[in-house]
């Protein structure tokens, strides 16, 4: 553990650190380009040199060890100079075309040379090295080798995070551009990280461009619920509607790094009909809109008369592997504690199970859940009926008579889904008395006795455990429409409909009680939940 | 004077294996091959001799900062990719002394503990790259290379690796990174090549000039080159000189030996009845000298270095009366430019930016600023980048544009 | 889809075998690819020697726009390439490229109609002594004059 000085601040180091990452963990910025934390060293934009006492030069901070009793200085006027002279270098070839920019509001170019630029150009714009510009990359990615600084952060990635290669450097000296073999798409599950780690406007979003300024959007800390993997993310929108989602570094799950499947899972939130009121089935057949004190009372008192009339075990919960922990753990509540319910699933797939497994070798899961392991580790999963196959059998032959179902659309769909929803409505359509908690309306929404609209991913803050164990909580971004509650806050009044007590009034207060009566969470605090997550133990 | 190098290279026919052993060719290596591997190190370091590439760093420190018993191999690789400007001495010793040189190698090569060593030659050699085959195969036939060096139980192979165009190659990090089959792009130091070098293991580049230096000072003995030249630069050294002189070429003199009877004598002075303008002493990364300045100069590493300028690789070019300084500076500012490898920001843009301002100026566009600008370009770029490239371009924008600062003016006045 | 010819696969062989890492051959057989496929890189001649060593197209690409030997763009069958450095620059370079030019009768990087023929300008050749110096493949042609360069261009054109 050295010990230095930097700018006169004592600052300890941990071992093998260079002075850049003891800095950024003291909480001093050092400025930089190529430098990344989840990327090898390059030391090639020379912005972060600083001044250690005993050396002759300027040194990158960077790609130089520090250690013990080193003298160091980032904020000395020879080191402004020295990077006001690299800045100026920078911007000599950059088309300065920051109006029809996209990266406006987040470009290192633009936030250093405030700092530090402040120069007049020097270079006359029939000198400068024209590049070629707006080269579409494919569906992520577009590129502007103009406002590139060939900071080789986007080559280092995919030679070194995919292992692919498709992003070179091509020329020499000043005419050096980086860019694909013949201008291919990137055919790679992970290319929108490029355009999130490229400090300048080289590399934009072709999803996100030209959409809103950055400056108009607001931010909210959350999960992807792409899949088991639950990539930190921040959540940007403005005026309740989603602009983009990018990965929070997370050094124990995702680095700094997303899939774009997870990058792009928001829009199919925005694809199909929502839910937006409770509805109930007349005698008629027909369903009509209620109140949600009618229909919470009404499906407390009809659970009960089936409970009454063929026992707790003819109550199924079949929960969903997308449901927060805080809804599965008061679904669990009601239908298990309070009305005595025994059986509850919430396998539509056989990939719900299998967690763990790896769908490549740099983030993703084959189980397109966020939440499966919280599904489990509160054990909402029977042996005897073994996923919804089971539970269609028990109710066909009349061992199941009511069941609540809570179901999400997948944020990242897969071929296998239609028949996984197939089987969701083959279920309801077996079930004597059924409830469904939904976000999206599907195929069985004339067979449901009640629909209820319950609020997406997104919309509710709640904690989600991922393959390793790790619960995370994700923030609510954006208000859902109609009528729709998040799911916990629908048996927090079907308890309170039942006589029982429902003190919670957020989604943290029922974490808190959660971690009180259930052994995998016991001790856990909401705070532990935030960056980068607790792990919950057997 | 001594020739340690070009004792026979005048004489037509002498690159073959037949005609180098005919005037004791290979013996040298036969002594080494008798002596301590430590023992030859101690010649070297002890005969005084520098790395002739440009740099001068004592070639037998350099080889005692290799480590030993790594578990993994060590390498030798000749830097044959002479490219800076003004400099022709290396592919003189190519030409005809291939011989000279695969013995030196062989030499170094058992001091080091090395079995693979490369010739990197620079690709526009390629008319040099059969005879350079041929020279080994000859070497491989007569037991000097292969499974057993001399009869030794010492294994060595030499093979030839062509680069492909370069000037950046020359510098040893980028040599190497290149010879792994990549982008010439320098390395950032520390790890050093001697601990990780070609393939993350021990490697020493040496310069042509500097490995065909070994067989004499095999032969003769450390303390007879140290010997030859001046306190701190010992032995010989080959000058190429070329310009505005009667007669230009690769010459061998001892170090220490005055730049100005040099010019006059072995170049033959400055032809048309000229007067010397100016010199560039050692390949067009040096500072530049002006006339008033070569007076008393010796050619060795400290008295050029006293005098403002460097040794370097010892590519001399000669300027007479009529040169027009910004104009050669631009030529200099356009091959930097050129050669920049693009990794640093401050070389990439820096080098570009340079010449064009020179370009500018040269076409009678360019203002007074733009002479300044030249300035702060060079202060902007001086010592931040991975290697010296930048800082090749630095000395002679400097020393130009300050020493003849009206030059430059008076083609912005018009 | 274009091949080595079986001569070329017997090199690419040899190349190989004198590397310990099979990567260092990477310069040498794009050298050889050129030899092969008309005098430069071809996207088609990268994806080729990508495939051969097993490595992406980009990768292959982006190492042979490194090297100023290695073309990435047609050139004619021959190349001049006249240095433009300070030696040879002093003693005319300038108007042997001027020749070069004239008597080609086209720009620098460009190709004469008959594919024979085009220029370019190149940096320092290590022929500072005997300059101008010009380089056309593996030949080197020193002290040009223009007179001297507009027969070596007839020679070469009636080859």
């Amino acid at each position: 553990m050295p010990k230095f000085t930097l700018n006169d601040q004592p600052i300890e180091a941990n071992d093998g650190q260079t002075i850049i990452q003891a800095a950024q963990d003291a909480g001093i910025d050092i400025p930089h380009y190529c430098y990344h934390p989840d990327l090898p060293i390059d030391g090639n934009c020379r912005m972060c040199l600083v001044e250690v006492e005993k050396m002759p030069k300027l040194t990158p901070s960077c790609t130089t060890m520090a250690t013990e009793g080193m003298v160091v200085r980032s904020s000395s006027e020879r080191v402004k100079e020295a990077v006001r002279g690299v800045l100026e270098f920078l911007l000599i070839n950059h088309p300065v075309d920051c109006p029809v920019c996209d990266q406006a509001g987040e470009c290192r170019l633009q936030d250093y040379y405030m700092v530090y630029g402040l120069h007049t150009s020097e270079i006359p714009l029939e000198m400068k090295v024209r590049k070629r510009k707006a080269i579409d990359l494919g569906p992520m990615v577009v590129l502007d080798q103009e406002r590139c600084v060939l900071c080789s952060r986007c080559i280092r990635f995919f030679e070194h995070v995919t292992d692919t290669g498709e992003m070179q450097f091509f020329g020499r000296g000043d005419h050096v551009a980086i860019g694909t073999f013949e201008d291919k798409p990137l055919d790679n599950p992970y290319s929108g990280n490029v355009v999130d780690i490229c400090p300048v406007g080289a590399l934009t979003s072709r999803d996100f461009r030209f959409k809103c300024r950055v400056w108009f959007l607001h931010s909210t800390d959350s999960v992807c619920a792409g899949c088991s993997t639950g990539c930190s993310v921040r959540i940007d929108h403005r005026d309740g509607t989603i602009f983009r989602l990018l990965p929070r570094r997370n050094v124990e799950v995702n680095q700094s790094w997303l899939c774009d499947e997870g990058r792009l899972s928001f829009h199919e939130l925005q694809t199909g009909e929502r839910v937006v009121r409770p509805m109930i089935k007349g005698r008629d057949g027909i369903q009509a809109p209620v109140t949600w004190e009618d229909a919470v009372r009404s499906i407390d008192s009809r659970l009960k008369e089936i409970r009454e009339a063929n026992g707790a075990g003819s109550i199924l919960g079949f929960g969903s592997p997308s449901a927060t922990n805080e809804a599965l753990y008061l679904f669990k509540r009601y239908l298990g504690g309070e009305l005595g319910a025994t059986h509850f699933d919430f396998r539509v797939d056989s990939e719900d199970t299998n967690v763990a497994e790896e769908e490549d070798q740099v983030l993703r899961h084959f189980d397109k859940h966020p939440n499966s392991m919280g599904a489990m580790k509160l054990g909402l999963m029977s042996a005897e009926l073994c996923g919804i196959e089971g539970a269609i059998k028990a109710a066909r032959e009349g061992r199941i008579k009511a069941g609540v179902v809570i179901y999400f659309n997948p944020l990242v769909r897969r071929r296998r889904d239609e028949e996984a929803e197939g089987r969701v409505l083959e279920l309801i359509d077996q079930l004597e008395y059924s409830v469904v908690l939904a976000t999206h309306r599907a195929e069985w929404h004339q067979s449901a006795s009640v629909v209820l609209p319950v609020a997406a991913w997104s919309e509710e803050e709640g904690t989600y455990t991922n393959f390793q164990g790790r619960v995370q909580l994700a923030g609510r971004a954006i208000e859902s429409g109609g009528d729709a509650l998040p799911v916990w806050e629908v048996f927090a009044m079907l308890l309170h409909a039942a006589g029982a007590e429902s003190p919670w009034m957020a989604s943290d207060d029922v974490f808190s009680t959660m971690t009180e009566t259930e052994a995998a969470y016991r001790g856990l605090t909401i705070e532990q939940t935030r960056l980068p997550g607790a792990v919950v133990v057997e | 004077m001594t020739k340690i190098l070009l004792a026979n290279a005048d004489k037509p026919g002498q690159n073959t294996i037949a005609k180098y052993r005919e005037r004791g060719g290979y013996k040298a290596l036969e002594k080494a091959l008798g002596m301590e591997s430590s023992a030859v190190i101690d010649e070297v370091k002890a005969s005084g001799l520098r790395g002739r590439g440009g740099a001068g760093f004592p070639t037998g420190m350099k080889w005692s900062f290799v480590p030993r018993n790594t578990g993994k191999p060590t390498y030798l690789l000749c830097n044959a990719d002479e490219s800076e400007p003004g400099t022709f001495k290396d592919r003189f010793l190519l030409e005809r002394e291939p011989h000279l040189l695969i013995e030196g190698m062989a030499i170094a090569a058992y001091a080091l503990g090395c079995h693979l060593s490369y010739i990197y030659m620079r690709g526009e050699f390629g008319f040099l790259e059969q005879p350079m085959e041929a020279a080994l195969e000859e070497a491989y036939k007569a037991g000097i290379l292969g499974a057993s060096v001399l009869g030794r139980d010492f294994a060595l192979d030499i093979h030839l690796h062509m680069g492909a165009g370069a000037y950046i190659c020359g510098e040893e990090t980028s040599l190497i990174e290149s010879l792994e089959g990549y982008r010439g792009y320098p390395r950032i130091k520390p790890p050093f090549p001697a601990t990780h070098g070609f393939l993350a293991s021990p490697t020493v580049v040496n310069n042509v000039e500097t490995l065909a230096a070994l067989p004499w000072i095999i032969t003769n003995g450390a303390q007879a080159h140290a010997a030859i030249g001046t306190e701190k630069s010992k032995g010989t050294k080959l000058f190429s000189v070329s310009g505005h002189v009667s007669k230009p070429g690769v010459y061998e003199v001892d170090l220490g030996y005055p730049l100005l009877d040099f010019i006059n004598n072995e170049a033959g002075g400055i032809p048309n009845g000229r007067a010397l303008k100016a010199v560039i002493p050692g390949g067009s990364s040096v500072p530049v000298l002006r006339a008033e300045e070569c007076q008393g100069v010796l050619l060795d590493y400290e008295s050029l270095l006293k005098a403002g300028s460097m040794l370097g690789s010892g590519g001399m070019i000669v300027l007479d009366d009529t040169a027009k300084m910004p104009e050669v500076l631009s030529v200099i500012a356009d091959f930097y430019a050129h050669e920049s490898c693009g990794q640093c920001t401050p070389c990439r843009e820096g080098t570009g930016w340079a010449s064009k301002v020179l370009r500018n100026l040269v076409a009678g566009e360019g203002t007074k600023a733009d002479v300044d600008r030249l300035l702060k370009i060079a202060d902007m770029m001086e010592g931040k980048t991975i290697c010296p490239l930048a800082d090749a371009d630095v000395m002679p924008i400097r020393s130009f544009v300050t020493k003849f600062r009206s030059e430059f003016e008076a083609l912005a006045a018009s | 889809m274009i091949e080595f010819s079986e001569d070329a696969k017997q090199r690419y062989k040899r190349i190989l075998s004198h590397y310990p890492d099979k990567r260092a051959a990477l310069v040498p057989v794009l050298a050889l690819a050129q030899r092969e496929f008309g005098g430069w890189i071809s996207q088609e001649a990268a994806e080729y020697v990508g495939k051969l060593m097993g490595y992406p197209p980009s990768d292959v690409l982006s190492v042979a726009t490194f090297y100023t030997l290695l073309h990435t763009k047609p050139v004619g069958k021959y190349h001049l390439e006249i240095c433009r450095n300070v030696s040879c620059w002093l003693m005319g370079a300038n108007e042997c490229m001027d020749e070069a030019k004239r008597v080609l009768g086209v720009r620098a990087e460009q190709i004469t109609a008959d594919g024979k023929f085009s220029w370019n300008f190149t940096e320092c050749l290590a022929s500072c002594g005997t300059g101008p110096a010009m380089q056309v493949g593996d030949r080197y042609f020193e002290n040009l004059t223009p007179a001297r360069l507009g027969e070596i261009i007839e020679n070469l054109g009636n080859d």
